[in-house]
């Protein structure tokens, strides 16, 4: 009955307030509308002048530059090479040449949309997840298709790829599988031997750094599984309703999940409501009404460390651009114009906005990685890059690239 | 301070509205066929609405990089929950609310040109109409009675539609492409697939199971085509966020807030147990029902689940008996949930006995026989009523098909028409018949009744109950029971800042 609710209340009050006591700012922001930070995070010693690293220097490519399709649902980087899929297509742009080659079904792809990409770092061959058409092996030139009826893959809609050692998991629309590419052997994964509430797979991601895989599970909220171990995690939202988030940083904020990363110490998981990072004892939500990210629909996120992690939304690249001072950053483009804009807020509150002469592509964005200081966007109608000469972490007095911003709006 | 300016905008939003201007208050163009500005406005051969004008106006100017400036729906509380079934209602404010807002939808996708050919207009049709056996479904497949009903609803629209001339601009025919969804692991997914990018087809009418709806409309999110169901009942199918989703069927939500107000406060029970099946309609159906009974003090103090075309309910029965139940609720189909009646008449066990809409099927009635006097039904719809529509729709099916339309037949008509009545209007564009659809501002007027859309897309309508009296069902509205629902007024319709 309603009791049993008032105790959750209860015990959730509780483990926020400890958490907030322990905040290390340790008292209320000055000004009472500005979102309360979390563990980890103080703005005491930072002026607006302390500035993330802004990307100021875009190149975008479509069609016209040689992408087999304007829809990109997928980019991996890989040394010298940029894996894109596509929704009809796979290409890989050089960076050395600045040429793209491409694969459509006419030249063996196994089916044309391209959903997830992982590079193998051990064989360098591509593991392709495809939507609706299993998954496909480039490996020396040549597709190798699994399918439903041919391998032990549980279906064909596949929205994500990881490698894991010698094995590949596939985040499919009826759970998960794993391949063993020494064995051959494979592994389903669904509600009958894995905690999924739903087996909607989502996406997943391998962490070398904790020997986990992390899969984000449409419904189930984000699975942990412990690769040594073979136990599993959950983290589900802890008020178990669709409709609200009962309390501000108490879990994981929505069961519809789109993507986890754990990078650096910290699991950042995004769903089609906000996004949220977890440091292994606190949780913290982010929601565009309080951070200045574009919003809460996030398609997918990659995470750079436990301070960065970048957000794909539909209506602009939100970043984390230093959970410690709670600064974001996001990438706008001005509709028909190519130019853009870059919004930094601290606390809510917007404290810079950059012109781009570039922008990103567009402002539907579907995914992400990086390259070394770069970053690759995939978005709904062409791929971005993002030049990070003079990148660094966490936010910088008088940077360089404002130096540079202001310099050229003298001229 | 803040709550002068909070105050303030407010009023700048409620004001327009209650004012009727709320659309024209918006920044985009306000044009009606009189002033329009537009170098080539296109003559409907029907008639069309000045605020319909002004969305196709807006859509058609945005092409792949603008966002249209389209009105959104804003609700004042989900699915017109009563405060006192509001989740920690009674305890707290939620740090944040879904679902008030209407999604808007910012990809490309209006920037698509039409294609310059077509021999049809190609609708797709998802739904169980072919026996198999179904993971999803919890084993061997039991829906295809519903699923057979929808597609006949579904063709009768596309048959009319195509008597009346077709798709107007081409002057060519609409197609259904049907798809079965029973397949194995999830195969409903593969359908939309090959729907979507072999058939190409311009919308999907879909589907029954909540499973395999849920996995269609993760698909056509991701290939941007839009959803329109007509018979999955489930909660949770809309609590997604997809912009590209609409439903014309009222959901379990509301049937189970209707049988818990009838069951708690009309007829003063307190100890209601449930018997479901265990598969995916049967675990969400009543969740609804038993969150309510919780929150209304009376919390279920037993749920039983049994397999779908489970024969020996003598088990789960004898634990509902002995936990001294005043009445039983079953969710689960019309078979299993005559059976189940038959067998608690034949133990003794007197509770009365209440369900889902399903055991309004026919079935229900062949198999329970007498026993079905007395049962109270939950129904998404009232089709008792008297409307000239409806009987028309009914003369026409019955003269097609030869046999009588039910609430599956009859939703899935009303989708297709809308379904229909949109792609006329939008033009063989996905986003733009998606944002035809998700714009409607005036009520729907359907076989159904009138269909209104929520801030999610899903039907706003209030379920009915329906009683079996003297061998027939009689169907009463909340104020037929005097059950009134106090909620805010809903579904407020105002521009995108």
């Amino acid at each position: 009955m309603w009791r049993a609710e008032f105790l959750w209340v209860m015990i959730s009050l509780l483990a926020i307030g400890s958490a907030w006591a322990e905040t290390a700012s340790g008292e209320k922001a000055p000004n009472a509308q500005l979102p309360k930070l979390a563990f980890g995070q103080s703005v005491d010693n930072v002026t607006d002048d302390d500035l993330p690293y802004v990307y100021t220097e875009w190149e975008n490519f479509t069609e016209e530059d040689g992408l087999p399709n304007d829809h990109i649902f997928a980019v991996r980087c890989a040394g010298e090479k940029v894996w894109v899929g596509t929704e009809d297509g796979l290409a890989c742009y050089d960076k050395k040449t600045r040429k793209f080659t491409v694969w459509k079904e006419k030249d063996g792809l196994p089916w044309r949309a391209v959903t997830g990409i992982d590079v193998d770092p051990k064989t360098g061959d591509v593991w392709l997840a495809l939507f609706g058409g299993g998954v496909a092996r480039l490996s020396g030139g040549r597709f190798d298709h699994f399918h439903q009826l041919n391998s032990g893959l549980v279906n064909n809609v596949v929205y994500g790829i990881a490698v894991e050692h010698d094995n590949v998991w596939c985040a499919t629309t009826a759970g998960a599988s794993r391949y063993n590419t020494t064995t051959k052997e494979w592994t389903i994964f669904t509600e009958k031997n894995a905690p999924m509430e739903e087996i909607w797979n989502y996406n997943v991601f391998y962490s070398p750094e904790v020997n986990k895989i992390f899969l984000a599970v449409w419904g189930s909220g984000c699975l942990e599984f412990d690769v040594p171990t073979e136990r599993w995690k959950v983290y589900l939202d802890p008020d178990r309703e669709m409709e609200i988030d009962l309390f501000r940083d108490d879990g994981i904020i929505h069961v519809i999940t789109t993507a986890a990363n754990y990078v650096g110490g910290a699991l950042w998981i995004s769903t089609y409501f906000g996004q949220c990072r977890y440091d292994g004892r606190y949780w913290r939500g982010f929601y565009a009404h309080e951070t200045g990210i574009p919003s809460d629909f996030t398609n997918a996120l990659r995470a750079r460390s436990a301070q960065e992690c970048w957000m794909c939304t539909d209506k602009g690249l939100g970043v984390v651009a230093d959970y410690a001072t709670d600064t974001y950053v996001s990438y706008y483009r001005n509709g028909d114009d190519p130019a853009g804009r870059a919004e930094v807020f601290r606390q809510g509150r917007k404290i810079k906005e950059v012109p781009l002469k570039t922008s990103i592509a567009h402002n539907f964005i579907i995914a992400m990685d990086f390259d070394g200081d770069d970053v690759w966007v995939g978005t709904a109608k062409g791929l971005s890059h993002g030049i990070g000469r003079g990148y660094y972490p966490g936010v910088k007095r008088h940077p360089e690239w404002l130096d540079k911003i202001n310099a050229e709006g003298k001229k | 301070m803040y709550r002068l300016t909070a105050v303030v905008a407010l009023l700048l939003i409620v004001v327009p509205f209650y004012t009727g201007a709320a659309v024209a208050a918006d920044s985009g163009p306000t044009v009606g066929t009189a002033s329009r500005t537009s170098a080539n406005p296109e003559k409907f051969p029907f008639p069309v609405d000045e605020y319909t004008l002004s969305i196709l106006e807006r859509i058609n100017q945005a092409g792949p990089y603008k966002v249209p400036q389209l009105p959104l729906r804003i609700d004042p509380v989900y699915a017109d929950t009563p405060k006192e079934l509001d989740p920690f209602g009674r305890l707290t404010q939620p740090f944040k609310r879904h679902f008030l807002t209407q999604m808007e939808y910012t990809g490309p996708g209006r920037g698509i040109p039409e294609p310059t050919h077509v021999d049809t207009v190609k609708i797709g049709f998802l739904g169980p109409i072919e026996p198999t056996v179904s993971v999803a479904t919890g084993g061997k497949s039991h829906e295809e009675n519903l699923g057979k009903m929808m597609l006949r609803g579904c063709q009768l629209a596309i048959e009319e539609a195509n008597a009346a001339g077709g798709y107007w601009r081409r002057k060519i025919p609409f197609e259904l492409v049907v798809r079965n969804d029973n397949g194995l692991w999830g195969s409903s997914g593969d359908e939309i697939i090959r729907l979507a990018y072999k058939e190409n087809v311009w919308a999907i009418i879909g589907t029954i199971d909540g499973a395999n709806s849920h996995i269609a409309i993760r698909v056509a999110l991701k290939a941007e085509i839009p959803v329109i169901n007509t018979g999955d009942t489930d909660p949770t199918f809309i609590e997604t966020n997809i912009p590209w989703v609409i439903r014309v069927i009222a959901d379990d939500r509301r049937q189970c807030y209707l049988l818990a107000d009838y069951i708690y406060k009309k007829l003063g029970l307190n100890r209601v147990g449930i018997i479901r099946a265990s598969n995916r309609y049967g675990r969400f159906g009543v969740r609804e029902f038993r969150d309510a009974s919780r929150r209304l003090e009376r919390p279920v103090p037993i749920e039983m689940a049994y397999f779908v075309g489970q024969q020996d309910f003598s088990l789960e029965l004898q634990r509902l008996a002995d936990a001294q139940v005043e009445a039983i609720v079953h969710w689960g189909d019309a078979e299993d949930g005559a059976r189940i009646l038959n067998q608690m008449r034949e133990m003794g066990m007197k509770q009365p006995f209440f369900a889902c809409d399903r055991c309004l099927l026919d079935d229900f009635v062949k198999i329970a026989g007498q026993n079905a006097e007395g049962v109270v039904c939950a129904s998404p719809w009232n089709p008792a009523r008297n409307d000239s529509r409806l009987e028309e729709f009914r003369q026409k099916f019955k003269a097609r098909f030869g046999c009588e339309p039910e609430t599956y037949a009859a939703h899935a008509y009303d989708g297709t028409q809308l379904l229909i009545w949109a792609i006329q209007l939008a033009g063989l564009n996905r986003a733009k018949i998606r944002d035809v659809l998700a714009t409607r501002r005036d009520p729907w007027h359907g076989v159904t009744g009138d269909i209104m859309l929520t801030a999610v897309l899903d039907r706003a309508s209030d379920a009915y109950l329906a009683v079996r009296e003297n061998n027939e069902w009689k169907f009463y509205s909340r104020e037929d029971l005097g059950l009134p629902k106090e909620v805010p007024a809903r579904c407020v319709q105002v521009s995108q800042n």
